[in-house]
């Protein structure tokens, strides 16, 4: 690509070859090139630097130099896909259903029922009041996130016309001469022109835990390995450096990654798909039920419109009215537990895609790792011994008695650059930050820990001289005074590449006498060598040396430039190597995701050792992990991609490209497993964007990531995720049970309308009362099996499947409609026919009493005893049986809020601990008790007091449901996969 | 448990058995329902329903914080663990 082309901005690119060109490795080619040919390029110059004129030339052609923040959905939008997003499509379409029979009854009738109209406003509030209620919901999450954002403008340092000035980051253009140094934000793209002992930190971008160095030279082909050029928002952790600014903003490959993922396109929560079935279901029953009983009411003599009203009424019964707001309910009090828990979920269905995901894909650098280089090993007196890697110090500790291991801590003591910042006496060590590079700091804490404290030793053996460590000579120096002041000799101390340090030892310290070094020793070094490096860590020597004092007296100049004092002929004393070891939670969690059947495959820019040391570390019981390069992975076909991918519990990608990390995760959803992400690092985020849910990590995590996740650890705890998982896994089996119990009550409220349009009997139940419990008595024990505790150990079981396990299923509807609900429903129309009866309307006299019975201009009705009524006494008879059926309908409610409690277990294992269930029982009898006795009822509601005795017309059926069910549960747990478990176990 | 849900029993069935009494004997007649005291019965059962239920959701902040604060400390034990 021409490096023109892609400064100038792609206004006439379309955006997918724009997406395509991202998914493709970074073009940067100026690594190659030498100093003076860049210079060219940008025309600029080596030590000048841009001119002013050329620098506001380029700031105008380019633009500033800052990542285009991601296209924000505007707030309106937002409230809108709330408003008419899943289930609120089911409630808008049964709120235009009712309005539209109100104009048909408005336009045909004189005097229309209201009930259509009350039903459709109640509809449209329902949905309104639930859509504001999770926007809020989201708005308030968003907030939290926005708090993220780092605020701080950045500096840098430029050369333009030979003079230094400071100026904001935004305006740094291609071509600008910049300076870096220890501590500062690279602030854009840079050539490395040139460096004094400078290393950056890359992980970031590259999930390196180690900083790595730069210099002037090309050392790799592959821009993100070479160490000429350093990257856009990467910190410089120690040295200088100059260097020749190459791309800025946008098109910087921190910038590309950014565009990347705000570019995917991300697919449907695994919830959302859920209800998405259910409504399909819903409707099918619905429009099942609406035509068959048109077709019968066409047949029965009805007028078409009539008709029409009917069916339209039928649908409208059939939503369930309360069901929204239930769902967002559990799923707002699950996110609430999950915050609780140190997950902080931004969109509010992700709350349940953790439960679903059968893999999760994990960053190694800072998500399963501490992300600081520590000490895990060291060799000496020929024997290897382990350090002490855990975060709170709880782990084994070796042999400290030992006096090679006295001086091999002197050595790594003093031949050191690292030290605390200060003021932080009171923090424990672990915790203190420090100056200096990863592995030195590692050795600081390590002697610090073991020895106390360090720069005691170094104020009693002051430094003389010292030789920092660089690339060619591969070891650092220094030359101290000793300990006793009556000794007058210099202690030399050395380390550095163990093989190096070896060459220039004659001896070697065991036991702490001095022996020669012979090839047997030799050989004992080199197998401990590569056993520590086999173990993916970086292994440091270390040797010393008494300066004799008749060559080096007192007051000897040491030239470190010209070395005139001895430098072989040392004494080896150890070897120590170092890790960024797991965090103490990982393996643990691990194990715990493994037993929750989820896959957890490893994917690290870091290199293979590194990886399968960390995974072997991660998981100690399964060493058998297939390691794959990232570079090969460019080379695998689709077919051999899904190979490795379903045949290996244990996959570690290493050295892989952001790109790459996108390809791992469409190969695994292209497998039909739910993919959960995390990670931190920039490199992370086009793959946490394209997840089904991603993951990033509240303390560590870069914004982009932040951004592009679904999900944030507050703790960077990845054992966090397994809470995830489980509420994830809790609140599916929950909302199975509300749904369940909120759509057996529809049965009950719809057959009344069926039998009063088939038999032609006064209406049982109204509209009004039909509303009373969705809206009323139902939510509150809907809502509370949320609170329900896990039947059996949830995280043993295999994660669902999402083509077979459904959120709601055939079996489920046949429970709550045909088993259940028709229970309901016969306890209703009990109460029904016993008020009737008690007031003389014996059964058989109402079967096509309707007529007359709705006439207003009859009178002179008479019952079963030959008593007349008037219309308006009948309309009281009629309202008292609606509210008879309505509080029957909460009776039967109690037996079916304890029934769903459960779907396998007896009540009486589960035990009724759920407080808030009790509650909800209370508070809907109370209610009932409240909308039947409140004076004025009869006006507001039409609703009349009950004589004690009705309420219990409905016991019997309350009574066998609970006991039907039992017995179900029964036989199903009886015989696991017989026929109750195959045609009822939902 | 059991005892709330006896006294929730109870609580119901007094003002039932009382309203009852009073029709027995107030008026005989089965077409004059005393409905008066039959509303105040049934609303005081809702409110002492109410508050019960209340009473419940509040003591269930004792109990429940520390069952619950037992549920969840069980992970951060486990996490707490050191690695051998």
């Amino acid at each position: 690509m021409g490096d023109k082309d892609d400064r100038s901005p792609k206004k006439k690119k379309g955006a997918t070859k724009d997406m395509d060109d991202l998914k493709k490795e970074v073009p940067i080619t100026e690594h190659k090139m030498s100093v003076e040919e860049v210079c060219r390029k940008f025309q600029t110059d080596i030590v000048q630097g841009l001119t002013n004129a050329k620098a506001a030339e380029f700031l105008i052609r380019d633009g500033p130099n800052a990542l285009t923040p991601p296209p924000t959905t505007p707030e309106w939008v937002k409230f809108c896909r709330q408003l008419f997003g899943g289930f609120s499509i089911l409630l808008w379409t049964g709120a235009i259903l009712c309005f539209l029979a109100y104009a048909i009854q408005a336009a045909t009738e004189d005097d229309p029922a209201g009930d259509n109209l009350y039903l459709g406003i109640v509809l449209t509030a329902v949905v309104i009041i639930t859509g504001c209620f999770s926007y809020f919901q989201e708005a308030k999450s968003s907030k939290i996130m926005e708090s993220f954002k780092n605020m701080v403008p950045q500096q840098a340092l430029v050369i333009r016309e030979g003079e230094k000035v400071q100026i904001n980051a935004e305006e740094v253009v291609a071509g600008d001469l910049i300076e870096v140094k220890g501590g500062d934000r690279i602030p854009a793209d840079i050539r490395v022109v040139s460096a004094h002992g400078c290393k950056v930190d890359n992980s970031s971008l590259t999930g390196e835990s180690e900083p790595q160095n730069r210099s002037p030279d090309c050392t790799h082909d592959n821009p993100l390995e070479t160490r000429n050029i350093a990257f856009f928002s990467t910190n410089c952790v120690e040295g200088t450096a100059r260097g020749l600014v190459i791309c800025t903003g946008d098109r910087t490959v921190m910038g590309r990654i950014a565009t990347l993922t705000s570019g995917l396109e991300t697919g449907k929560t695994p919830i959302a798909k859920e209800i998405e079935h259910f409504i399909h279901i819903i409707t099918g029953v619905a429009v099942f039920l609406g035509v068959t009983f048109f077709i019968l009411a066409i047949i029965l003599g009805y007028s078409w419109l009539e008709a029409v009203i009917f069916l339209i009424g039928i649908i409208v019964a059939n939503v369930p009215e309360g069901l929204l707001a239930t769902v967002t309910v559990c799923l707002t009090l699950t996110a609430k537990r999950m915050a609780k828990k140190n997950c902080l979920v931004k969109n509010l269905e992700a709350v349940e895609t953790l439960g679903s995901t059968s893999t999760i894909c994990s960053d190694k650098t800072g998500t399963l790792t501490q992300n600081r280089m520590t000490v895990a090993h060291m060799w000496f007196d020929n024997q290897i011994h382990e350090a002490d890697t855990t975060e709170d110090q709880s782990g084994a500790s070796f042999d400290k008695s030992s006096v090679t291991w006295l001086s091999l801590a002197r050595v790594a003591g003093l031949c050191n650059r690292a030290q605390f910042k200060g003021g932080q006496d009171s923090l424990p060590i672990l915790k203190r930050d420090v100056a200096g590079d990863a592995s030195e700091s590692a050795l600081l804490k390590c002697i610090e820990l073991s020895c106390g404290s360090v720069r005691v030793m170094r104020d009693k053996n002051k430094k003389v001289a010292e030789i920092p460590f660089n690339s060619t000579n591969k070891y650092q120096l220094s030359v101290h005074e000793t300990e006793d002041p009556n000794d007058n000799r210099y202690l030399l101390v050395m380390k550095g590449a163990p093989e190096r340090i070896l060459d220039r030892c004659t001896t070697i310290l065991l036991q702490g006498k001095e022996q020669p070094m012979d090839e047997e020793l030799k050989e004992a070094f080199q197998n401990a060598y590569m056993e520590l490096g086999g173990l993916g860590e970086r292994v440091l020597g270390f040797c010393h040396v008494l300066l004799p004092e008749d060559q080096y007296p007192k007051g000897f100049a040491f030239d470190t430039d010209d070395v005139n004092f001895q430098t072989d002929n040392l004494c080896f004393v150890g070897l120590m190597s170092m890790i960024d070891p797991p965090r103490a939670a990982v393996p643990d969690a691990v194990g715990k995701c493994r037993s929750a059947g989820i896959k957890v495959i490893m994917v690290t820019g870091d290199h293979p050792i590194t990886a399968k040391a960390i995974a072997k570390g991660v998981n100690p019981r399964d060493a058998k992990a297939c390691v794959i390069h990232g570079t090969d992975l460019k080379d695998l076909s689709q077919d051999q991609m899904d190979d490795i991918l379903r045949n290996h519990t244990e996959i570690v990608f290493a050295r892989t490209s952001p790109q790459q990390k996108l390809i791992i995760v469409e190969g695994c959803q292209r497998l039909g497993a739910i993919v959960a992400v995390t990670g931190d690092g920039v490199n992370d985020s086009p793959a946490l964007k394209k997840a089904d849910i991603g993951v990033a990590m509240g303390i560590s995590g870069s914004d982009v990531s932040k951004q592009a996740a679904d999900m944030i650890l507050l703790d960077d705890n990845f054992a966090s995720i397994v809470t995830g998982v489980e509420e994830g896994r809790l609140i599916f089996d929950n909302l199975k049970k509300s749904i369940a119990y909120t759509l057996t009550s529809n049965i009950p409220e719809i057959t009344p309308f069926l039998l009063f349009i088939i038999v032609n009997i006064p209406l049982p139940l109204g509209t009004i009362t039909i509303l009373c419990i969705d809206l009323g008595t139902d939510m509150v024990p809907a809502i509370s099996l949320a609170y329900e505790m896990a039947e059996s150990d949830i995280m043993k079981r295999q994660p669902r499947n999402p083509t077979r396990d459904k959120l709601v299923n055939e079996r489920l509807i046949s429970i709550a409609y045909g088993q259940i609900g028709m229970i309901q429903a016969l306890g209703g129309f009990f109460s029904y026919f016993v008020i009737l009866a008690e007031n003389g309307f014996l059964p058989s006299i109402l079967v096509g009493i309707r007529l007359n019975w709705d006439n207003r201009s009859v009178n002179d009705l008479e019952d079963s005893y030959g008593q007349q009524w008037t219309y308006e006494q009948r309309k009281i008879v009629e309202f008292t049986c609606h509210t008879a059926f309505f509080v029957s309908i909460v009776v039967v409610q109690w037996a079916d809020v304890i029934i769903c409690k459960t779907r396998r277990n007896s009540v009486f294992q589960q035990g009724m601990k759920n407080k808030i269930l009790i509650f909800g029982l209370f508070e809907e009898t109370a209610l009932a008790a409240f909308l039947s006795y409140c004076p004025g009822m009869d006006v507001a509601l039409r609703m009349y007091p009950l004589k004690p005795t009705w309420w219990f017309c409905a016991f019997p059926y309350s009574f066998l449901i609970f006991v039907y069910d039992e017995v179900r549960k029964l036989l199903l747990r009886r015989n696991p996969g017989g026929w109750v478990e195959k045609e009822t176990y939902y | 448990m059991d005892l709330v849900v006896l006294v929730a029993f109870s609580s119901w069935l007094a003002p039932a058995l009382a309203s009852a009494g009073d029709k027995d004997k107030d008026n005989d007649s089965a077409f004059n329902y005393d409905y008066e005291s039959l509303r105040i019965g049934g609303l005081v059962f809702a409110v002492v329903l109410f508050l019960m239920g209340i009473a419940l959701i509040v003591t269930r902040k004792c109990t429940c914080s520390k069952s619950d604060k037992s549920r969840s400390r069980e992970p951060n034990v486990e996490s707490g663990v050191p690695r051998a």
